[in-house]
């Protein structure tokens, strides 16, 4: 196998795709939002500096004590104990990312493996793995989660995060295993087959690679029901309290009774959620199109 | 007939399910930490309402015995006394059975509708402006976060114009005076329901035109659409008749599909709006730690996730004559 | 009496890539009751001739020369709501049954029903049930079969569904584009015959088009090869078969085998179609042609009449 030249042939292959992907509008505005927010991730590790005043969660003013509007001190205003709202936001950015990303990465992981695996071995294995798949597809994830924080107390944040990912993969494992079951037919797999190669080593050597830009490609779907899911349990209170995300500063504006009093505190967080969502949905829906030809507006054959 | 056999075979794949589903829970009720029976056992009771209850779930008894006993009581409809309201599990979750359905269906017929209606129209005039405006609104709308669009609602329509009421289910004073009949009673149930209507309306019409508009584009490429203009007919009719037909089925599926993302959202809006429903007792039930209660509506939700996903398999299967014949 | 007169028609699309002339200053005619054939490989254009013909060109094509007569008028000029009414009612198209031509959520009987009343709203129920059974039993479908949907037909009674469709509101002509393609011999034997009798009985004209010159020398009375976009070779079927010209239209005949007749030599060639967003100068055929000459790669050819009714696109050749 000639490397230099696989080496080549992706490069222009990417050099296309990005080319596909420039012309999208959908992909454009998504990747604009997308990088803001990631600003505002990556500004969230600046805000200590500014000051234990400033911390999203024990940020106390020593001259305000209850929910301001905006001003130059706080530039979104305060909460209902005089924290400052713009750097919960910032936070609030940095574990969505946080969420959404390792979420979506584990149930991608899982999936693939379990589609691999699934398409590739067939028979009794197969249906298995299908019919729990179908069974976690049905059920619906926050009241999942909400029933286990029932069970078993308050969820720290990465148990939610494990947790989401664990009732995710099904979506994925049905798409890689569609492919595989397709990959399984090709010659170079037979060719391995008689080379000697174990099952493991095909899978994990010739059928992966073909089927990693399909998992990626769903990952930013992932994403955006991880955010969502994340910020739905922190919403009714039953997320991590330690961690302020967008769906806590929801809560609290909720619970203290300021919905009707303090747009400057209601509005950002919800715009916040829906807008990165927002984000990674169309990335998604771009790539879609640079990594399926037949969605792309097509030429035409006499 | 072949679609009775299809049902009775989905009923079946329902009720395993269903078995496992109840199998894990119980499971992961043993496995939680803390103590089981005090998960079940309000400690405001007295002895003797311990006791029965105790007996009654089995809780004293060893674990093959108790679980006999879990689905012995679940299959005769005995779910526990919740601690909140003081009354057995299964008069409230009959209660609020009507309440969720009422909203959910509702919501779910007239998203379908409008979505597919819209984005048969988006797809129809692909690239131009309309196009345009109508999937970003609708992207937007598909992904807005459905508690802060209900708070959304509530705040501008609800408190700041005042055309509707904040919450709840019913305006008590009208139900109270003798004096208003059924047409009053049911406006009044609407008028509550509005706000709840819209909020999952409008995030479940975005992802059904969506769909719609996605599935209608492929099905314009389809050659007995080319047939259908050779024909002679008219564009309306080639549209809607020929194309949208088509092109609706998937989206009926994926009814069925997102219905576990559409309970989530349901959920959530019940709770904004303290609709009296399944969704928000679940949740109510979760911070009140009132374990019989949420376990029951856990249950029912599953199964009603599990029957509306069988009633969609079979409209599809209805209605789709390559499946009927 | 000449039906259709088609002159100097060129179609081209918009590509990605730029303009793609994918029909070359096309000229024809076809009289009242004779079947033409286009015969020609993949991407010839004989396919886009028979859209252009009922005005279903897709959005980015467009006839952008000529004129097409018919019933004297020029149906290039026409609005899109007065070709809608020339639509099957005087042109027709039959298509290929292995594509999804019939509508699957649809039974057949109803289909062929929309036909007619689309173009005569005020049909009455009964008659409209005469007509569908008297089409059917014309294309010999059992009259029980009408409701069935179009998934319960077989490979060759959808082909004659089709057929039976396309003669709904009683055309003056017919286009059939590959009817017999993806069915099994004897099927197709079949349906040609059908179609034969059909257009005797109907005296319908017949533009049939396919990449199977046997099939088309079965059906039609005269033949037009073409190849790249243009209409290399024009005669009656005896003309095209037993003098062909053009060398691409020798090729083409060295390729099949007659069970009577000696077995012509096979000519073993790929024809590779020219770039057709930027055409050769000279000759299209230049690359694959055994008999080219210096002259053909810049000068392009022109129509050598051989007799009245047979002309070749060749000036090599005798």
């Amino acid at each position: 196998m000639n490397i230099l030249a696989d080496r080549i042939h992706l490069i222009e292959r990417l050099a296309k795709g990005w080319a596909i992907f420039r012309q999208n509008l959908l992909g454009k505005i998504g990747l604009t939002l997308m990088i803001i927010f990631a600003l505002m991730a990556l500004a969230s590790f600046f805000t200590p500096f500014l000051g234990p005043t400033y911390d999203p969660m024990t940020g106390v003013d020593p001259e305000i004590s209850h929910a301001t509007g905006p001003s130059w001190r706080h530039w979104l205003g305060t909460d209902f104990i005089g924290r400052d709202i713009f750097t919960q936001l910032l936070e609030g950015a940095k574990i969505a990312f946080m969420v959404g990303l390792s979420a979506a990465f584990i149930s991608i992981v899982l999936g693939t493996i379990v589609g691999m695996l699934s398409g590739y071995l067939g028979g009794v294995m197969d249906t298995l793995l299908m019919r729990l798949a179908d069974m976690i597809m049905v059920m619906p994830s926050l009241l999942i989660l909400l029933l286990l924080a029932a069970l078993f107390g308050q969820l720290n944040i990465w148990l939610i995060v494990l947790l989401i990912a664990l009732l995710r993969w099904p979506g994925v494992s049905r798409i890689i295993r569609a492919q595989t079951l397709t990959l399984k037919q090709r010659p170079f797999i037979e060719a391995a087959k008689v080379a000697g190669a174990s099952h493991l080593r095909i899978i994990f050597r010739h059928i992966m690679p073909n089927v990693l830009p399909l998992s990626f490609l769903y990952m930013t779907f992932r994403v955006t029901s991880a955010i969502l899911v994340e910020a739905a349990l922190a919403f009714l209170g039953f997320g991590d309290p330690s961690q302020v995300s967008w769906g806590m500063m929801l809560q609290w504006v909720w619970k203290t009774g300021h919905m009707f009093q303090a747009p400057y505190w209601l509005l950002p967080p919800g715009i916040c959620i829906s807008l990165l969502t927002l984000s990674f949905y169309m990335l998604g829906r771009a790539m879609d199109e640079v990594l399926d030809p037949r969605l792309r507006k097509e030429e035409h054959s006499g | 007939m072949e679609i009775k056999k299809f049902i009775l075979r989905r009923l079946l794949e329902i009720a395993i399910i269903f078995f496992v589903i109840l199998t894990i829970l119980f499971v992961l009720f043993r496995l939680a930490p803390g103590d089981p029976v005090a998960r079940m056992v309000d400690p405001m009771w007295t002895p003797e309402e311990v006791e029965h209850v105790i007996s009654q779930l089995g809780l004293d008894q060893p674990i093959w015995t108790q679980y006999l006993y879990y689905l012995k009581n679940f299959l005769s409809g005995n779910f526990g006394v919740s601690f909140h309201y003081g009354e057995p599990v299964e008069n409230i979750i009959w209660d609020r059975l009507p309440n969720t359905i009422l909203l959910f269906t509702t919501s779910t017929i007239l998203a379908a509708l409008a979505g597919v209606f819209f984005g048969k129209i988006a797809a129809w005039r692909k690239g131009r402006k309309s196009d345009t405006w109508m999937t970003i609104s609708a992207l937007v709308c598909h992904t807005l976060f459905v508690p802060w669009f209900a708070l959304m609602l509530v705040w501008i329509l609800g408190y700041k114009v005042g055309w509707f009421p904040l919450n709840g289910i019913i305006s008590p004073e009208v139900w109270v005076n003798e004096n208003t009949n059924f047409p009053m009673k049911a406006l009044d149930v609407l008028h509550h329901m509005m706000l709840p209507l819209m909020t999952l309306f409008v995030v479940q019409m975005g992802s059904y035109l969506l769909l719609m508009r996605s599935s209608m584009l492929g099905t314009l490429k389809e050659d007995y659409i080319v047939t259908a203009r050779a024909k002679g007919l008219t564009e309306k009719v080639v549209r809607n008749h020929h194309a949208a037909r088509n092109a609706a089925l998937p989206v009926i599926t994926s009814i069925g599909l997102s219905l576990a993302f559409s309970i989530n959202g349901g959920a959530l809006t019940e709770t904004v709006f303290t609709w009296p429903g399944i969704g928000k007792e679940l949740v109510f039930a979760v911070g009140n730690n009132d374990y019989p209660l949420a376990q029951a509506c856990f249950l029912l939700i599953a199964a009603v996730v599990l029957t509306a996903n069988l009633i969609v398999d079979v409209l599809y299967a209805y209605l789709d004559p390559r499946i009927r014949y | 009496m000449t039906l259709l007169s088609v002159e100097n028609v060129c179609v081209s699309y918009r590509t990605k890539n730029g303009v793609l002339n994918a029909v070359d200053d096309i000229s024809f005619g076809l009289d009242e009751g004779r079947s033409l054939g286009f015969v020609g490989e993949s991407g010839c254009g004989k396919t886009t001739i028979g859209m252009a013909l009922m005005g279903l060109l897709p959005e980015n094509g467009s006839i952008t020369q000529g004129r097409i007569i018919y019933g004297g008028r020029d149906l290039v000029q026409l609005s899109a709501e007065a070709m809608r009414t020339v639509r099957w009612n005087e042109i027709a198209m039959i298509f290929q049954a292995a594509m999804n031509a019939l509508n699957p959520v649809h039974r057949v009987h109803e289909q062929i029903r929309e036909a007619i009343l689309a173009h005569h709203p005020d049909t009455l129920q009964a008659d409209l049930q005469q007509r569908v059974e008297m089409l059917f039993d014309l294309v010999e479908i059992p009259r029980e079969r009408m409701q069935d949907y179009p998934h319960q037909f077989s490979g060759g009674m959808k082909q004659r569904a089709i057929i039976a469709m396309a003669l709904a509101c009683d055309p003056k002509m017919v286009i059939a584009d590959e009817p017999t393609t993806a069915l099994d011999v004897i099927v197709q034997d079949q349906i040609l015959q059908g179609i034969k009798t059909i257009q005797n009985r109907m005296n319908i004209s017949v533009i049939f088009i396919s990449h199977d010159i046997a099939v088309v020398a079965d059906v039609c009375h005269d033949i037009a090869v073409m190849f790249a976009g243009q209409i290399v070779e024009f005669g009656s079927r005896e003309e095209v078969f037993e003098t062909p010209i053009h060398p691409y239209t020798r090729l083409l005949l060295s390729s099949y085998l007659t069970l009577d007749g000696e077995r012509p030599e096979p000519i073993a060639f790929a024809a590779k179609t020219p770039n057709l967003i930027t055409p050769p100068s000279g000759c299209r055929f230049y690359e694959q042609c055994p008999k080219a000459t210096q002259a053909c790669e810049n000068d392009p050819p022109e129509y050598r009449e051989i007799s009245s009714t047979h002309r070749a696109l060749c000036k090599v050749v005798d």
